[in-house]
This record gives C-alpha cells, structure tokens and sequence, in this order.
C-alpha cells in the first residue's frame, strides 16, 4: 500500500530530488537481513519512526517508506553520506584497500593529535582546492576516522555514487584508502592527509586487498600476538603437530622425521596464530635469463626478460603456508613467498642486482 | 600306633560305610606285612628322630615365615610414605619456584627465555592499578633485534629502538616501560573520567590514541549556580601522566564574574598538579559539602 496523501507530497519536493534518489539507491543496497542493524546504527530515525514501516512489503515499498521518513526528519546531504559509510564498515570486503605511509621531518614536534582540527583541516583542503567536494567523517574504535569524499570539479556537482573512503588511526603515519576510480584526485587527497595530521609526505606502501582489517593487522604488525609468558599453560611440544600420526597404531609413517621437519620449520615460519587475510601476490620480474647449460637462444640475449608472476587464493598466506606440510613444495618456502607480512608487501618487484 | 596314624593321615572319608572297611582291611594286611618284618628297634628310633627334626624344621620355617609376613607387612607403610614425600616437596618447590617466575610480572619488567632469546613482559600500572602488559620478543642475534611485540602503533618503538637497542638493552626497556607506563596512567584517568564522572561532563570527551590531548566541557556547582567550564589538556611530555599545558576557559567568552574567574584559575593548577580522577573526585566531595541544593 502506498502512502501518497498531498501532505507527503508537498514535503517531499522539500527535499531536493537528486538527494532523495542518492538516500533511495542507497538504502536499497542494504540487505534485508541487515537493513535493522544498519538503520539503528545511523540512529537517524527513530524507534517510532521505524515501527510505522511495515517490513513485509516488497522491499521496494519498505525503501520508499523509509525515504518518505527521511524527508519528514528534514535529512540532509550529510545523512545520507553517515549512512553511506555505515553501509561501507558493514560492507569493507566490496572495496579494494590501500595503503598509504607518511612520515615526518626529523625532529618535529610531539603529536598532539586533535580529532576535531583534524577533520576542519582535512575538509578545508579539499574544499579550497576544488569547489564541489562532499566530505563526511564518522568516528570509530581506536580513535580512528572513518572520510567519506565525492569529488566534484570547478563546474559539476560531486559525484555522489563514485565515492572514495580513507580510514586513518590517529597518531599513526598509516592511511588506508578504497582504490577510488578517479585517480586523478590522489594527489590532492595524499596532500589533504599529509598536512591535516601534521606529516610532511605521503608515499604508497606495495600492500593492497580487500580485507582491512588484515592490512591493518600486517601495517600494525599485530598480526602475531602469541607470546612464551610463565603463565601460559600449553606448552609447544605438547600441541598436536596435526599429523595425527597415532590415530592406528597398525600404520607406520615410513617419512615421520621428514613429517617432522617440515611442521618444525612451517611453524617457525608462519607461527601458530591466523593469518592475516590476502588475497594475491604480485611478482614483476626484470631479470636476465640464467641457465646452466652453455649457448642456447635465451642466454645470449642481453635485455632483461620481464614478466609477471600472480598467486591468487581465496587466503593466500593460509594457502602458502599449507603447501609444504601437504607436500606439494619443499619446506623452507622461498623468502619471496614467506616475507609478505613482515615486510608489509604483496606486489614485488624483482630485478638483477 | 600306626594304624592310628594311618587313619589320621588318610584325611577325609571317602565313600560310605563298605568303603571305610575296605580301608581297614587293607590295612590290617599292611599291618600284617609289617609284623613279619625283622623289628629292627635302633632303625625304628632312627625313623623317630628323622620325623621328629623333620617336624622341628617344618615347625622352624612355619614360625620364620609367619614372622616375615609380620615383618613385610609392617614395614611396606614405612617405605611408602618415605616416598611420597620426596615427591612431594619437588612439587612444591617446583610450584614455588614458577609462582615466584609468574610473580615477576609485579616487578613491572619480566621475561622469559625462548628458543631464540628472550620475551619481555612489560607490566604497566597506575597509582597501584596493575593495567595492561605489553610484550617484546627478542632475538639474541648480532645485531638484536625484535622478532614480534604488542606495542601499540602510536607509542614511538622504533625510534626508541634506533637509539637504544644494539648499544644498552636496559635502557632501552627502561625507556620503553617509561613510555608505556605513561602511556597506560594517561588511558586510564581518561577512562576514569568518562566512566566515573559521565555526570560532570557535558559532550564527550575528546581523546586521541596517546592520550595526550584531552578536551572537554564540565559543569561544577558553586552556591547552587553550575557553569560549564571548557578544559584542553596536553601531555607534551610522553613519559609523564601529568599535562604540561592546561588551559579551563568559560563555555561563552563574557567575563567571568570573580568568584567564578577564581575557580577556574583554580582548577587549572589542580589540573596541572593531581591525577584527572583526582580533580573530580575533589568536585564531587565539594558539591556534596556546599551544595544543598538539587542539581541544575
């Protein structure tokens, strides 16, 4: 049932149309499962509100209801991009992350971080540099900020539905931004995040994925947080190598010490705690062709061969680090392969020293 | 005699009646036998004394034997006991030994070995308060270095490390526990704030990951009057847990009139000189003692 009484009517051309379609195409991606916890999370409509919204409609109608109530709560182009980013924290996996890392001059001054200074400096940088920008902030957990920016130029309006998200946390020289597909405005928002949290540059770290909170476990390095304490109670060697090599008494494995060995070095690589989640690896490789035999086409060639190597995985790490205890490579990996987390990179370039 | 012995010997009756005079029968022919044997007198009081010391030993081993029962079974509970306090006590001391090892961490700085080197545990507290540990796992390497740690981001490890971790380890940790000591004293009179004084506050209070900026607005009662006083806190200092710089400013910019301007010079310096908690635990016993009033 539609509600269309001339009242609704005459309110709803209150609120700019074009706004009214971006809050409908918003709400409409939600999913129904979820569209309870994220209205309640945007807290911009109220209990009583919501209750006059009958959920067992098409959820066409449920999306026109809830427009209609965001007209009547005189909701502007603010809310809307709240709501857009709330919609995104629930939804990170759908944008590809990456990371930035600033630094600052030798001997600066101690961070007195101002969230508030912060979010005034980074909005008026932008907005200074070109006329039309939409910038919206939303705090999060550990003192980070969640920005929402839709780049307009000069002449045209910001483009809503094309919007770029940088998470910083404070007093941390890290930014990680969702792979925007208007590049051309990475420059200015480097220089918007370097000056407003008081850095002096901006370089892109070779560290891109979907799962955000992998990459800040690896920037962080918090990936590994098992530590030998006198409180702990497991001890390693009574952990099961996971080779359940007891199960039949009756079943001898004729390679248990190379078994052993392998898990050995496997866990001094990987460790015992979860990986962080990636989902390549990239390999750019520049190199002169090396053989041992003597002659052939290749070994005279004097230019380097290029090619890209590529490891795709569902949970590439969790991936490598099960190739060696189930045979397939020799353990230990190659470092190539093994140095992703430490050294906070998945793409590589590789070239004859 | 020995047709006496003979039936003592045989033991049991077996079968009836007809069977027992069988029995005597056949003794009595035995007996028989034996009259018309030469009776030899002196191999007859040899044959006595052979059974006699037969019956003399047997008597012997039945008494050493019963002795040896007594014996074995009185001492098992001796020995046994023996052993199980031996035991015991390597319990204990191995008990007492990893209680003192796990006590450490009250010292502020433990560790433990590890196959590779080391693992300090940096135990951070506040006023008695044990708060949150903070780990570092060393190599024993040349050079030292630091395989994994939960040292937050934003506390400056790698610059303490670059000074101090290959030339003097210890001071390296004293720094480091200093940074994080201060570090956990400054989250926890925030928290303490936020928590426990929610009702002097009015907004948030704004924090950063450090610490070591806190702004925030609060109302204090003072002859039934209450008035929002502005207050911005810095810690430029990372090592201390008391602000370098504090400003308190009135919420509108007019004048304060003089009692007032009082009290806020006033809570400027008890911002400078006591723990955030402190001051408004001060409030608090001050409006409980002037104020009769109900809250405005």
């Amino acid at each position: 049932m539609r509600r269309e009484p001339a009242g609704d009517v005459g309110r709803a051309k209150e609120m700019d149309e074009t706004l009214a379609e971006f809050f409908r195409r918003t709400i409409l991606k939600i999913p129904m499962t979820e569209m309870m916890t994220v209205l309640k999370t945007w807290n911009f409509l109220s209990e009583n509100q919501l209750q006059t919204v009958n959920f067992r409609q098409r959820k066409e109608s449920i999306v026109q209801d809830l427009v209609l109530l965001c007209e009547e709560n005189r909701a502007s182009l603010n809310d809307a991009a709240l709501l857009d980013i709330i919609y995104t924290q629930f939804h990170r996996h759908q944008k590809i992350w990456d990371v930035f890392q600033m630094s600052k001059g030798p001997g600066d001054d101690i961070d007195l971080f101002d969230m508030e200074q912060f979010k005034s400096s980074f909005k008026k940088i932008l907005q200074r540099a070109l006329k039309n920008v939409t910038v919206s902030f939303r705090d999060a957990e550990e003192n980070s900020v969640w920005i929402r920016i839709a780049w307009g130029t000069q002449y045209k309006k910001p483009n809503q539905y094309k919007p770029a998200y940088v998470v910083y946390y404070s007093q941390t020289p890290y930014a990680f931004t969702s792979s925007s597909q208007l590049k051309s405005n990475l420059p200015l928002l480097g220089q918007a995040l370097t000056v407003a949290s008081k850095h002096h540059q901006i370089v892109k770290m070779d560290l891109r994925s979907r799962y955000l909170d992998s990459l800040k476990a690896i920037v962080f390095k918090q990936y590994n947080q098992s530590f030998e304490t006198h409180n702990s109670t497991t001890s390693l060697q009574e952990r099961s190598l996971g080779l359940d090599i007891n199960r039949d008494s009756r079943i001898i494995h004729e390679n248990k010490v190379e078994k052993e060995r392998v898990q050995k070095v496997t866990q001094e690589i990987f460790g015992d705690y979860p990986q962080p989640r990636l989902e390549f690896a990239q390999y750019k490789l520049e190199t002169k062709f090396k053989s041992d035999l003597n002659g052939g086409i290749l070994a005279e060639r004097e230019e380097p061969l290029r090619c890209l190597v590529k490891f795709s995985s569902p949970h590439l790490l969790e991936a490598l680090k099960s190739l060696a205890p189930a045979g397939i490579a020799d353990a230990p990996l190659s470092p190539l392969l093994t140095c992703i987390p430490n050294k906070r990179k998945n793409y590589f370039k590789i070239r004859d020293k | 005699m020995e047709l006496a012995n003979t039936l003592k010997q045989d033991g049991e009756s077996r079968g009836g009646v007809l069977a027992h005079l069988e029995r005597l029968e056949t003794q009595v022919s035995k007996f028989h036998k034996k009259l018309e044997e030469p009776q030899d007198a002196q191999a007859l009081e040899a044959r006595i004394h052979e059974l006699e010391r037969l019956r003399d030993n047997l008597r012997a081993e039945v008494k050493q034997r019963q002795a040896r029962v007594k014996a074995s079974t009185a001492n098992v509970e001796p020995d046994q006991t023996l052993e199980i306090s031996e035991q015991e006590i390597l319990e204990r001391k191995q008990e007492n030994v990893k209680a003192i090892l796990q006590a450490y961490r009250f010292t502020g700085i433990s560790g433990k070995l590890t196959s590779r080197g080391v693992c300090v545990c940096i135990s951070t507290a506040f006023e008695g308060n044990l708060l949150d540990s903070y780990f570092v796992d060393l190599v024993m390497e040349k050079p030292l270095w630091i395989h994994h740690h939960s040292v937050p981001v934003f506390i400056p490890l790698e610059e303490i490390s670059a000074k101090y971790l290959q030339t003097n380890t210890q001071r390296f940790l004293f720094v480091l526990c200093e940074y994080l000591n201060a570090y956990s004293g400054r989250k926890y009179q925030a928290d303490r704030l936020q928590s426990d004084f929610a009702a002097f506050l009015v907004g948030p209070l704004q924090r950063n990951s450090l610490c070591n900026l806190l702004s925030f607005t609060y109302k204090v009662k003072l002859e039934g009057q209450s008035f929002p006083f502005c207050a911005r806190l810095l810690y430029k200092d990372l090592t201390t847990t008391l602000p370098t710089d504090v400003t308190v400013t009135s919420q509108g910019m007019e004048a304060l009139p003089s009692t007032w301007e009082e009290q806020r010079a006033d809570h400027e310096n008890l911002f400078f000189t006591k723990p955030l908690h402190q001051v408004f635990t001060s409030f608090a016993r001050k409006g409980e003692k002037l104020d009769i009033s109900p809250l405005s």
